[in-house]
């Protein structure tokens, strides 16, 4: 039987990875994930979990540890954030490339001193481009489903590629709502043992497995690769409605479009802020304002198409970025993204993008609703005032 | 399959190293003599020009001894108690990018052996110095001689409180041998220290690979010995010949002044004393 728990968004990702029976865990400590795995650790030590619990003496070993397992025929499982996930960076490219279904929990804090510990996206956003694919949530049940949903993801014949969980620092991580907790044996059912069918270490079919390819094929390899991601587009698609048939929750798959019906504008936020704007979007329309909001889950592989037939019924779209890409043709990554996306269109909206929401900042009602207003007003008068406008900055 | 075939089998004929290499000479010895049942893990460096048969496993070479952690404890979760993990680095990736990583691994007592294939120096990208190049060495990175001397991995390992550490070289294959199948039958964390002579980094002719590798021994510049559970046991003793016997062939110490050379002897010898005090005794808990 499910039951329901207080559950923080840490929490509620040491649950998932429990549900998922990971075999090997590789973790080292950093601000905000430490809860998620020392929780992870007491489940081990206390039996709850069967798993070889591995405390690293980084985050670059960690994760080394990890693709190691993984190789080796274990579902793999850690958490990182910030500094963390740079410092790991390189054996990201190596999973990536070796086609391992790891999945790691992201909290996404900023990167700067060790003062940083609130939410910006960057850290995960650098790492667009190496094959992780990249979830973000909401809430701490949607940490826990995502984590589920990734284990499928990544271990999809067609896509065996890594999956990283993005959940935002403190106002995810240590949020708690009421989470249901689904049963082992409906887990069970939903992902079966993990093997992978390509790469095995088995003295028995023995078989080399480099972190990248002879130096003619690198262009191959990469293309297989974004071969993998454009399958995983349908596989998110999928996995989240059979998630659904099984556990009656889903999340749109890529992308949830809240309220978009007959709007003339509309927000895209990724993690955390969605909740606040749904808010704010349901005010708006109780007024009669014509916005609507879309709350980008998968930014790898980015939902191009589904972009443009949001885009293709609205007049202005704008981009609620946590993030800074600074120099950029044009605002932050989400946003830069979304304009490639929206390129193709024969007629395409007014793209706006908003700065908002670094290093935790909060991100009020009053400034979700200014930046719908700059939408709606865009849309209204065919017309950008700022394409870039960093809301929070102070004079 | 006769044992012969047999290793021929687990590493082929040929390889893409440079001529006398002593890395695939050592890869060898370790598969002859521990067979098939293993899965390597380690950089894309030297190792990797000689074409294995056994599962290999690669990460960048900063990765040292982490991959393999991850695979043993992979296959513990799978029951397979019978396949040996090894970990391979060169003396860069283990004194100096990895050496953080590695001692994570002995602390933890992973279920792996580590075998640091010692070169003295950063060879693959063309002669760099690593912590673990000699006092003198001449490298394209200390083109007038290392002037610090080379690292103690050795000792720094075994006060890790590992169960097995081990020394040896490619001209003693016996030694060598021994030394890896003892490894493989202790549980937990084992580390085994290869001096392989390089022709190409060291400068010296090729077909010399297997005399430098005996004469290190022969001069003391390179001691054989084991260290199980602290105690210490020295496996070759031989009659000490000159170190310049070993340096004089060596093109990267031709810059060797007189004082440089007698330098080198008193350590040469104060190793061995100090060596030779432990031997037969517990290095961790003396009397």
């Amino acid at each position: 039987m499910p039951v329901m728990r207080l559950l923080d968004g840490n929490e509620a990702g040491a649950y998932a990875a429990k549900l998922a029976r990971v075999g090997v865990i590789g973790v080292y400590p950093i601000t905000p994930q430490t809860e998620m795995v020392t929780r992870l650790a007491r489940m081990v030590a206390e039996g709850e979990l069967k798993a070889k619990y591995i405390t690293a003496e980084s985050e670059h070993a960690a994760m080394s540890i990890c693709a190691g397992a993984s190789a080796a025929g274990a579902r793999v499982f850690t958490a990182s954030a910030s500094q963390g996930i740079v410092y790991m960076e390189e054996v990201l490219w190596a999973v990536a490339g070796q086609r391992l279904p790891v999945v790691m929990a992201i909290c996404n804090r900023t990167i700067a001193f060790a003062g940083n510990v609130r939410a910006t996206h960057n850290d995960s956003l650098l790492q667009r481009d190496n094959g992780w694919i990249q979830l973000y949530c909401e809430n701490s049940q949607e940490v826990l489903d995502t984590i589920l949903q990734a284990y499928r993801i990544a271990e999809n014949r067609d896509v065996y590629l890594p999956v990283a969980v993005c959940l935002d620092a403190f106002s995810l991580t240590h949020t708690a709502m009421p989470v249901e907790i689904p049963d082992q044996k409906d887990v069970d059912t939903f992902l079966p043992p993990y093997k992978h069918e390509y790469v095995h270490l088995d003295p028995d079919m023995p078989q080399e497995i480099v972190y990248g390819p002879e130096p003619d094929d690198v262009t191959e390899y990469a293309y297989q690769r974004e071969v993998a991601m454009q399958h995983a587009k349908k596989v998110v698609r999928e996995v989240d409605e059979d998630y659904h048939r099984h556990f009656g929750r889903s999340y749109g798959g890529p992308l949830e479009e809240y309220r978009c019906e007959g709007a003339e504008g509309v927000l895209i936020t990724m993690g955390s802020i969605t909740g606040t704007a749904k808010d704010v979007v349901d005010e708006m329309r109780r007024r009669g304002q014509l916005i609507g909001l879309v709350k980008l889950r998968a930014f790898r592989p980015f939902p191009s198409e589904e972009m443009r037939a949001i885009a293709s019924r609205v007049k202005a779209v704008g981009f609620v970025d946590r993030n800074f890409s600074l120099g950029s043709s044009g605002g932050g990554v989400g946003c830069v993204e979304t304009a490639r996306a929206l390129y193709p269109m024969e007629k395409r909206p007014l793209l706006l993008d908003f700065i908002i929401g670094l290093e935790g900042r909060d991100v009020t009602p009053d400034q979700v609703e200014q930046m719908a207003n700059r939408v709606l007003s865009a849309a209204r008068t065919g017309r950008v005032e700022r394409d870039v406008e960093w809301v929070q900055l102070r004079s | 399959m006769t044992e012969e075939e047999d290793v021929r089998a687990l590493q082929l004929p040929g390889h893409l190293c440079c001529p006398g290499c002593a890395g695939p000479i050592g890869s060898k010895l370790i598969l002859k003599a521990l067979g098939r049942r293993v899965v390597c893990f380690g950089p894309g460096g030297c190792g990797g020009m000689a074409v294995k048969t056994v599962p290999c496993f690669t990460l960048h070479f900063s990765g040292v001894g982490t991959g393999a952690a991850g695979i043993a404890a992979a296959l513990e979760m799978k029951g397979k108690s019978d396949i040996t993990v090894l970990s391979f680095a060169g003396d860069g990736g283990t004194s100096d990018i990895g050496f953080g990583k590695l001692s994570a691994c002995a602390e933890r007592n992973d279920n792996i052996i580590h075998l640091c294939c010692d070169n003295e120096g950063y060879m693959m990208t063309g002669i760099q110095k690593s912590s673990a190049t000699p006092y003198k060495a001449w490298t394209t990175t200390t083109p007038t001689g290392k002037v610090t001397w080379k690292k103690d991995l050795v000792m720094i390992m075994a006060y890790h409180y590992v169960p097995y550490i081990a020394t040896t070289t490619i001209a003693y294959p016996e030694d060598f041998m021994t030394k890896v199948r003892k490894a493989a039958g202790i549980p937990g964390f084992k580390y085994i220290h290869i001096l392989q002579p390089c022709p190409t980094g060291w400068r010296f002719p090729s077909e010399l690979t297997v005399e430098i590798s005996r004469l290190a021994v022969q001069t003391r510049a390179w001691n054989l010995y084991e260290i199980e559970h602290g105690t210490v046991r020295i496996t070759q003793k031989p009659t000490p010949k000159p170190v310049r016997e070993y340096l004089a062939p060596q093109g990267r110490f031709r810059h060797l002044a007189e004082q440089d050379m007698k330098e080198i002897q008193v350590s040469v010898n104060r190793q061995w004393e100090r060596l030779e005090k432990l031997d037969g005794k517990n290095l961790w808990w003396p009397e």
